[in-house]
């Protein structure tokens, strides 16, 4: 099953650390979920997850073994990198970034002061997209119910797949 | 608690202090730790705050043990002798 | 342990050194000093000698010593009019890992989040952070724990026992284990970012 997954920025887990065989020319090698740092399998994203564990690299990745569809990530026994989505580089995470600033901006102002302490101040960087992305999806909950935080959510990854040609 | 909260939430910052070392342990369900990496996942502060967790785990794993006293042993070897000999 | 039996003096020898820290750890853990501790490692291993031919190895050895150890120093602590540290009352208690004001309140903007980051230790230079005068710190601020917690944490981080094999030898849950390393990680770690952030 095909699948997407976000790296470091040198090709490392995100939280593991484990040091990816990353592909070159073509794909990386098989992951055994007991050699990636004694975690219970390789997670992976569905598009819908995406903007949840945006990181500095995104791949895709062909998972193998019983998948298992969980909410917010797929967690497979083996994985391998099968190449990486160029398209997803510094200036298209921050322009991603900067979109979800701008959606955060939009909520608050529909608030008129109440959630002005809610909306993100400039010294955050437009490259911390994924704190941005779920800022905006806290504002959308704000004023919308968690209904709306989902919408926003999904917008997100509408964004996400649309600019990096996805699926 | 907190995992009555929707998924999507993730931890706050405070839920994520006090489950660090459940989390180094490897001691959570697959639902509590996509709560919790979902949440490193955007915060600095926390992910700071589990690496300054991880330092002083490894700054503890170098403190000098406790050394056998040179009399204690020798107290204990011959016991051991004894013991042997009964 | 077959070693043992034999009547291998070099084996003793060993198992006697590398179980030191372990089982003066679990001692100090419920009696006064130091010396009082020795003594009690002392007669846990005559404890251990009457108990080998017996031991049918349903625990680690390690385990068992420890758990040997445990009992003797319970009675001593008794003996000498102490409150067991172990005690359920001490884990119900909350220890907050971080004090609560440094997070904001549940009527501000982002409830529970932090009101400032902490800092990113990687950024010190590596010499800092490997200095004696460091590790130094990490030993003072384990010393100074209260009892239970500087048991665990020695336990489990300094001489590196699993979970399973601290809560059996203590005969504490898992979980209660766990509450108090947390907590024990948690000073230690307080201590250290007052170092690093002056």
């Amino acid at each position: 099953m095909r699948a997407y997954k976000f790296l470091s920025d040198d090709g490392r887990g995100v939280f593991s650390g484990f040091d990816w065989p990353l592909p070159n020319g073509g794909p990386g090698a098989w992951v055994e979920s007991d050699v990636a740092a004694c975690r219970a399998g390789i997670h992976a994203c569905r598009t819908a997850d995406l903007p949840y564990w945006v990181a500095g690299r995104l791949y895709e990745i062909e998972l193998d073994g019983p998948v298992d569809e969980l909410p917010l990530k797929l967690v497979a026994p083996q994985g391998r990198p099968l190449g990486r989505i160029d398209a997803w580089d510094t200036p298209t995470r921050e322009a991603y970034g900067q979109t979800c600033f701008v959606r955060a901006h939009e909520f608050a102002a529909r608030a008129q002061g109440a959630l002005d302490d809610w909306a993100p101040t400039p010294d955050i960087s437009f490259r911390e997209s994924a704190r941005l992305g779920f800022i905006a999806a806290l504002l959308a909950e704000r004023l919308g119910g968690f209904d709306a935080h989902l919408e926003e959510r999904r917008r997100q990854s509408d964004w996400l797949v649309e600019h990096l040609a996805l699926r | 608690m907190a995992d009555r909260t929707p998924l999507e939430h993730g931890y706050s910052c405070q839920e994520v202090v006090e489950l660090a070392s459940e989390y180094l342990e490897g001691a959570m369900s697959s639902e509590q730790m996509t709560r919790f990496e979902l949440h490193l996942n955007l915060c600095d502060g926390c992910s700071s705050f589990v690496e300054q967790v991880r330092a002083t785990v490894g700054m503890a794993r170098v403190v000098p043990e406790e050394e056998i006293p040179q009399e204690l042993k020798s107290k204990l070897l011959a016991a051991f002798r004894d013991w042997t000999r009964e | 342990m077959a070693r043992l039996r034999d009547g291998d003096e070099h084996a003793f020898d060993e198992a006697v050194t590398d179980m030191y820290p372990g089982m003066f750890a679990v001692a100090r853990g419920y009696v006064r000093t130091r010396s009082v501790a020795e003594e009690v490692v002392q007669e846990a291993w005559l404890g251990v000698l009457k108990g080998l031919d017996g031991f049918e190895g349903r625990s680690t050895l390690r385990t068992w010593v420890l758990q040997i150890v445990a009992n003797i120093a319970r009675k001593r602590a008794v003996g000498e009019a102490r409150s067991l540290p172990f005690s359920s009352l001490e884990l119900e208690r909350g220890e907050p890992a971080v004090e609560p004001e440094r997070f904001r309140g549940p009527n501000e903007a982002f409830p529970g989040g932090w009101r400032s980051f902490p800092s990113n230790w990687q950024t010190q230079p590596e010499s800092r952070l490997l200095a004696r005068e460091t590790l130094e710190l990490v030993e003072r601020a384990i010393n100074e724990l209260p009892l239970a917690q500087r048991t665990v944490i020695t336990l489990r981080d300094v001489t590196g026992c699993a979970a399973v094999e601290v809560s059996e030898a203590m005969g504490i849950s898992e979980g209660n284990q766990r509450v108090l390393l947390h907590r024990a990680r948690a000073r230690v770690r307080a201590a250290l970012e007052r170092h690093f952030d002056g």
